[in-house]
Parts: C-alpha cells; structure tokens; sequence
C-alpha cells in the first residue's frame, strides 16, 4: 500500500485525458482522499496536445509533487512535448499505447528505465466496447481503478452522471469500457504492489475547488461588492465566478471594455463607498498601474489580483510563473508603498484574499494579490472553509464631530484619516491624483507634498510586523534556511519535510506579505543563519532580490531560479539542502538557472 | 430614477454649490462660463451638494469638480467615464456628472466613450471642447482643424479632426446637445435637461481657449456665430437629421439638443438592480464552500 500517488497523463486534445484526471478527481473527492489536479496544454484553443497530473492522498497534499508514480501515455509525441512537467524516473510505472508501436524496453524516455513499462491495446479496447476512440479515457480510468486500487465505486458513479444526459447506448459504451479496463488490470497484474491506501478518516468536510473559485468566493465572505475586470487567461475564472454569484450578494460586475476601464471602475466604486475589486494577469497589471497609482494618491481601498502567467508580454498565459513580483511592488511612479500578498495554497486564497480586503479597507490603499497559473487553475481537494478563524474589517468613517468641518486628508498620528463618501452628508470633497493638502484641495507645494508622501508611506509600517502573515516550520537552532513563497512554497514545505526526515536541520520562512518587505522579520529569521536558498520561478529571482534592497542577509545566500513552466520538485529542492548541509559547502554562484 | 431632491426640504441656489477653490484659469476661459451654468443648473435640480459626484480626468476643465462643493474626484488623463460608471453602479441614488476636455475625451479616452454609451449608463457628460491642449501649452487636439498650427504641428495639422457629436451619436446616445458659454442661459438649461434625461447624456460644450485658441472662436465671437437648433425648427426626436446638422461640426455653430431619444431605453444601473433583485435569495456557491454552522459574512 501506497499514501500517496502521482499520476501523469498525455494525449491528444480530444482523447478526454484531462476529463479522465477530472473523473478521478472528482471520485478521490466523494472518497475523502486529498488530491491536486493540475492540467497542462498547448496553447490551441482545441485540439494539441494536453495533459494533466493527479496527485491524491491519504492526507493533505502541499503540491502536485516531482517524479511521476504512474505515466499514462497514449501517444508519445503528445507526452514528450510536456517535457520535464510529466517526469518520468526509475520507480515510474509507464502504461502506453500498443498501437504506438514501440517495444517496452525502447520506450523514448532519454535513457530513463521506468520500474514497469507495459503497452496496453486501449484504441482495440475502447473501439471494442464502446464501438468508439471517445471511450479511451475509460478504459485508461478503469486500468487504474484495477492496477492501483482506486475507488471504483465512486469513478463509476462519476462516468454515470456525466453521460446520464448522452442517452443509453452512450452511457452503457462508456461503462463496458471502464469495466474492459478493469478486467485488463485485474488479468494482468503488473508484478509491482501499488495500490493506494484508504483516506484517513475526518469529521471536516471537503471541497473541490480551485485557487480562481476560492478568490472569488473570498471577496464575496469579505463583502465585495463589485467587480471590475477584462478578460484575461489565467485569470478570466475569478470574472466569471462572480459574473455569476456577486447578485445573489446585493452586489454587480462590470466587464469592461479594456483592463484600464476595469481597474477604473472598481476605484469608482471603491470611492463611491463600497468593495471593490478587479483581476488581471501580467499583461493587465501592466496597463492597471496608472490608476493603482490613482488609488495610492487618493487612499481609495481596492483589491487587485494579478494571476501571474509566463511573462514578459504575451509570454506564456498557460504556464506558472512568479515573475510579477517587481512590478507589483514597483510599477506606477512616484513614491508609494502598495502592499503585496501571496496565497501559498488553493485553500489559502480564500484566507490571503480576505486579508487583502482588510489591509486594503483599514489603511485606505490598493493591495495586490499574486496568485499564479498554477494555484489559480489547479484543483485541489481542500477541507471545508472554517470562516471562524477571519475577522472583517470596514473602513474608517467620519464621526459626526469629524464631519463638522470634514478634513479628508487629516495628519493624524497612524496616517490613516476618516473616509467618506458620496451621499454622505457633510463628508464632501475633492478626491485627486493630484497632490493634495489635507482638505484635499490641489497643491504642488513641496511641504506638502513630503508630509503627504511621509502619510501614505508610514500608515504601511505596522504591516511589516504582521507575523501572521509569514509561515515559519522547521528546527529554530538551524544554521541553514529556505524562503520560497506563492505555489512553490508548498514544493519547499515537502522538501523541508523530508530533510528533517533525513536529520538534517533546517528552517522556512514563507512570506505570504512580500512588499513591503517586513525587515524585522526576516532579520529575526536570518539571525542563526550561515547559509540561506531562496526558491523561487522566476529568471531573476525577484523575492531574492526585493529581500536583499532591506534587509542583511546571511554569509551564504543564494537563490534557486527557475523560468515559468520549469518544474520545481520537492527532490530537487532536497538535494541542495543536503548539499548546504554539508561541512565544507562551497557557495555555488549566486544564482542559479534552470 | 428621480433626479429631484426627495431627501432634503432644503432649498439651494447656485452659491450652495461654489466652492471657496480659486479657478487656475485664465481671464477670459470659457470654463468659467461653464462651471456658472453647472451651478445654475445644481440649483435648478435642487439636489444637495453631497448627492452629486462630479468627475474628471485631466487637463485644465478638468479641475472643475474641486470648484463645486459636490464630492469631486479629479481623476487620471481619459479614465473619468469608466470611474464614474463604477460610482454610479455602487450607488444608483447619486447624481453624477463627468467632465472634461476634448483631449481627455476623444484622445486618450476616447476607447471608453462608446462603451459608457452603449450601456446607457446614467450619466451627464460635458465635454470642453476647445480644439486644443492648454495645459500642456497649445499642442494639436483631437478635434483640431486640419491644419492648425500649434506648438507639437509648426507646419500644420495632417489630420482630421474628430466630430465628438456624430460619433457620440453615432454610437447611440439617448441625449446629445452643444452649448457655448456665451449664451449661459442656453446652456445652464441643456445641462439642465442633460441631468433630467435617465441614461447617458453628451453636452458639447464650445469651450474658446483664450491663450492658445483661435481669436475667431473667442467667446465675444460666439453670440454671432451661434445658431440655435431650436430656432431652426430642428425636431430633436429625428436622430438622422441630428446626423446631418452634426456633419457641420466645426463650420457651423449649432447650440441646443441635437437629439434626444423620446422613448429613452433602460439605463445600465436600472437592469443592475432588476438583476439584484431577481437573484437574491438564489443559492449561493459560497455557502456550499462554508464549514457548517460557519458564520457568513
């Protein structure tokens, strides 16, 4: 018995393999596993190449893992074209397509001997039971519902809903093929024992989700009541979620004619006194920046979410990449601190987003939330939302005495000054981009402008001691430690695991603030230190960067960086720890690529 | 939606709605004459001052909210219409009125115009137009005339310019009218009938630049030049004629309503509601996301 699996499979855009991994997912769900299902193509809008990897467990799951346990392939030219995103190493089981003609020992796999490699005739199967090629994903569930115990029960039930409305003869072509599978798994066992344990029992009930629709859900429970955006890929699922759901809640949604007017609009609503947010990707970011500026000036609340995709420019929009980091924190001109938070988990954006709104509504600025390609679009089988645990916080308002006379822009001591809005009586003022004093009136006085800068920037600074915003895990009298943030910090959590599995000591630190950068956190963390790896997917390593810009960091500070798209597995990540483990480390170069 | 004052038994004249902010224009702007027939036509509508919100983007008739005591927001260079359209969305109640220049408008803006139209957001739009750049001192508009010269076009302008009333109507506004400071009783009255019309409403205002403009488009010249569409006997339900008198833009002086759609449509922000109003109540896919007996917020 096995806790946890990792499933690869490839094929061809209509051969149904990522509806295969959502089959799976779905069963995994109604069983009470854990999973994370995460789904690659090419960049067609149909047809290519596609693929997916299912990574379910006993127990909670951090990432979609490394090295596959089970590669599902049905044509190889399909499975090679995904590269290191469907790797397959020595303890691999390769289940591929007989009609692809290739014997098991010369399989294409660059000198790799996978533990099994068997060929499975599944167009003859499918063609045979179901009388079509549709039916092949079928046949490859029911082969691994056979070779590795996974729930056949629930995987039927699943294949039965969703051809419930395809008639009859559909319906019973899909089950002959699932059971064809089955029977092939159960006459041909593969000689290696892998099947998957049951889940451990739970009072907590599930969700499957993914890191989009958990966004959109947590500026819902955070009161958003509107939504301005464009659509952009990964990112257009967080507009459609509540294009759906943000009426039922009292609130509307704008799709704007462009990602300025999206922006635009949701700093309009954001003055007109409510909630507000927008979601983009990198190209989007980019043409939002003059109105974050807008929102910095005019200490206006706003959430944006920037999904970060493979960049610059167009870049890659299907591909993880955390290479936004620099232009969240630092684009738009002029002196501003805009906070930035990053989710480290598709449960977390629920959390992370709902802070998002707190820290945007309390100190009156935008906030930008990085998620990425991955945590946005990945599904994973998350534990039901506990809302206990988050607190709402509204923006300040006048007071009557306030009010009498109002001074919008009052210096007061925390920098944050009452907040009110159109309708409210005695509230009026002049809301500006233009340098203000403090009743709001324009000025390019330079007094002004310092003390006003001084304003925006010093109300930021309690953020930096938000501890609850940075994870730390792993042994305090460490010497050596590990930063990673956003999807990749759950890569280096399981590679934290297993280093201390092995004895070595070590200790994280995940930031989910990255700007501003919270100096006395990371120098508290780095204060044992001799050696420090940052991880991150990025050319550049941009957190590696921004970190060093404040605070001082340990003799041996190094980053792994990798561009968007190149894998970061847990294995990897491991074997530099042992390597900074040992006595007489050497330090490597002070970046490292892919 | 009313555009009345239902809240407040209070009456208001124009100074009600002046701020104390002195103007940054020059003697003899026509944006003094416009933010006049602003006042006139606040006072005329009667809505207090904080039930109003007067958005701009930049240039210099872009100050104008900060010298009215409604809520103002001088925005960024282009972006009024889609802020106001979100303050409108988040806030039916509010009266809100946009303004502008020419370049705000129908340069760097000019992408959001359509759109804020076919939507038929409720919203008064008032366009300065004096057919060129003052603040940035005297460069090339978007509506000016072939030819001009100016600071960025010393040998002359290349292009033609845009005609903000054929397009506005063009793309289907509910309300397009062209007024001049000169004769402030006009125009306080079409911003007047701008505000009471329910969706979107353009005003075209003749706004004579006095550093950089054309001494024949000044505003001791506009009295001569202005025709009045009323006085034409121009039907303003007959959008097609509204067309073809918009076509001379830039030759002739037409003031008063070009169009004005006698069966107005929905506005956005009327639809906004009805669809609040149909789905509430309806199952919420965040509740199914919640731990039982979670609390929701």
């Amino acid at each position: 018995m096995v806790d946890d699996l990792i499933i690869g499979m490839a094929g061809s855009g209509g051969d149904g393999i990522v509806s295969a991994g959502e089959s799976l997912i779905g069963a995994a769900a109604a069983e009470g596993y854990f999973a994370i299902l995460t789904k690659s193509f090419g960049s067609q809008i149909r047809g290519g190449e596609s693929s997916c990897r299912l990574r379910v467990s006993a127990g909670p799951v951090l990432n979609p893992g490394g090295l596959l346990d089970v590669a599902v392939v049905l044509n190889w030219e399909d499975f090679l074209r995904f590269g290191g995103e469907l790797p397959v190493g020595p303890d691999t089981i390769v289940i591929y397509e007989t009609k692809t003609g290739v014997p098991p020992d010369q399989i294409p796999l660059g000198g790799v001997t996978p533990a099994v490699a068997v060929a499975v005739p599944m167009e003859a199967m499918a063609m045979k039971a179901a009388g079509t090629l549709q039916a092949k994903n079928n046949i490859v569930l029911g082969l691994l519902a056979g070779w590795f115990g996974l729930p056949r029960e629930s995987i039927l039930k699943g294949i039965r809903k969703k051809f419930a409305r395809k008639g009859e003869a559909v319906l019973q072509g899909n089950e002959r093929s699932f059971a064809a599978g089955l029977e092939y798994a159960d006459q041909n066992p593969l000689g290696v024992e892998r099947h998957l344990s049951p889940p451990a029992p739970t009072e907590v009930g599930k969700v499957l989700t993914d890191g989009n629709e958990m966004c959109g859900a947590a500026a819902l429970f955070a009161g958003c009541k509107f939504f301005g955006g464009y659509p952009i890929t990964p990112a257009s699922e967080i507009m459609q979620y509540l294009g759906r759901e943000i009426w039922k809640h009292g609130g509307s949604l704008l799709q704007a004619e462009d990602e300025i007017a999206g922006i635009a609009a949701a700093v309009g609503a954001s003055f007109a006194g409510i909630k507000a947010m927008t979601a983009t990707s990198g190209p989007g970011l980019s043409l939002k920046t003059e109105v974050l500026g807008l929102a910095s000036v005019a200490e206006l609340p706003l959430v944006c979410v920037d999904v970060q995709r493979g960049g610059p420019s167009t870049g890659m929009p299907t591909k993880r990449e955390q290479a936004d980091l620099f232009a969240a924190a630092f684009s738009a001109h002029g002196d501003t601190v805009r906070p930035v938070l990053a989710p480290i988990s598709v449960a977390d954006t629920f959390g992370v987003t709902v802070e998002a709104f707190n820290i945007a509504e309390y100190y009156q600025t935008p906030v930008l939330v990085l998620s990425d390609q991955e945590l946005a679009q990945r599904k994973e089988i998350v534990p039901s939302i506990d809302t206990a645990q988050f607190k709402l916080v509204e923006r300040l308002e006048p007071t009557g005495k306030e009010l009498d006379p109002y001074i919008r822009f009052r210096f007061t001591e925390s920098g944050i000054s009452p907040l009110s809005h159109p309708g409210m009586k005695g509230g009026n003022y002049l809301a500006a981009g233009i340098e203000h004093n403090e009743l709001g009136a324009p000025t390019a006085n330079g007094e002004i402008h310092a003390r006003m800068n001084d304003k925006r920037l010093k109300k930021m600074d309690p953020l930096k001691l938000r501890r609850d915003l940075f994870v730390i895990e792993g042994d305090a009298d460490a010497t050596i430690g590990l930063i990673s943030w956003g999807s990749v910090a759950g890569v280096v959590i399981e590679a934290l695991q297993m280093a201390r599995a092995e004895g070595i000591k070590v200790r994280l630190l995940v930031p989910k603030l990255l700007y501003p950068v919270a100096e006395e956190i990371y120098q508290e963390f780095f204060a044992p230190l001799q050696r420090c790896l940052v991880v991150e997917q990025s050319h550049q390593g941009q957190l590696y960067r921004i970190i060093r810009m404040w605070a001082s960091v340990p003799p041996e500070y190094t980053v792994l960086a990798k561009s968007g798209s190149n894998p970061i597995a847990p294995e990897e990540v491991l074997e530099k720890i042992r390597t900074m483990a040992q006595p007489r480390f050497a330090p490597a170069s002070s970046t490292s690529q892919s | 939606m009313s555009t009345e004052c239902h809240l407040s038994p209070e009456v208001f004249t124009t100074k009600d709605y002046r701020s104390s902010l002195k103007p940054i224009w020059c003697p003899g702007c026509g944006d003094f004459g416009v933010v006049t027939a602003i006042y006139r036509a606040f006072a005329a509508i009667k809505r207090p001052p904080h039930e109003i919100a007067f958005i701009s983007g930049i240039g210099c008739s872009s100050r104008i909210p900060g010298y009215t005591t409604a809520y103002g927001f001088n925005t960024v260079h282009g972006r009024a219409l889609p802020i106001a359209q979100g303050i409108k969305m988040a806030n039916p109640e509010l009266l809100v009125l946009v303004a502008g220049g020419d370049g705000d408008g129908f340069s760097i803006g000019g992408g959001h115009v359509p759109h804020a139209v076919r939507r038929n957001s409720d919203l008064t739009y008032i366009v300065m137009d004096n057919q060129i750049y003052g603040l940035t001192k005297g460069q090339l508009s978007p509506t000016s005339p072939r030819g001009k010269k100016t600071a960025s076009s010393l040998y002359g302008s290349m292009e033609d310019p845009v005609n903000p009333l054929l397009y506005v109507l063009a793309y289907g506004a509910g309300f397009v009218a062209q007024g001049v400071p000169a004769d402030m009783d006009g125009l306080s009255k079409i911003i007047e009938e701008a505000i009471r019309f329910p969706g979107f409403a353009f005003v075209n205002v003749q706004s004579p630049c006095i550093t950089y403009g054309d001494p024949d488009t000044q505003l001791k010249t506009q009295r001569a030049r202005m025709r009045k569409l009323e006085a034409e006997g121009h039907d303003p339900s007959n959008r097609i004629r509204a067309m073809e008198l918009a076509q001379e833009y830039g030759q002739t002086l037409y003031t008063g309503v070009f169009y004005r759609n006698p069966t107005p449509a929905p506005t956005y922000e009327s639809q906004i509601r009805e669809r609040q109003e149909e789905l509430q109540g309806e199952p919420s896919a965040l509740e199914q996301m919640l731990r039982k007996n979670s609390a929701t917020g």
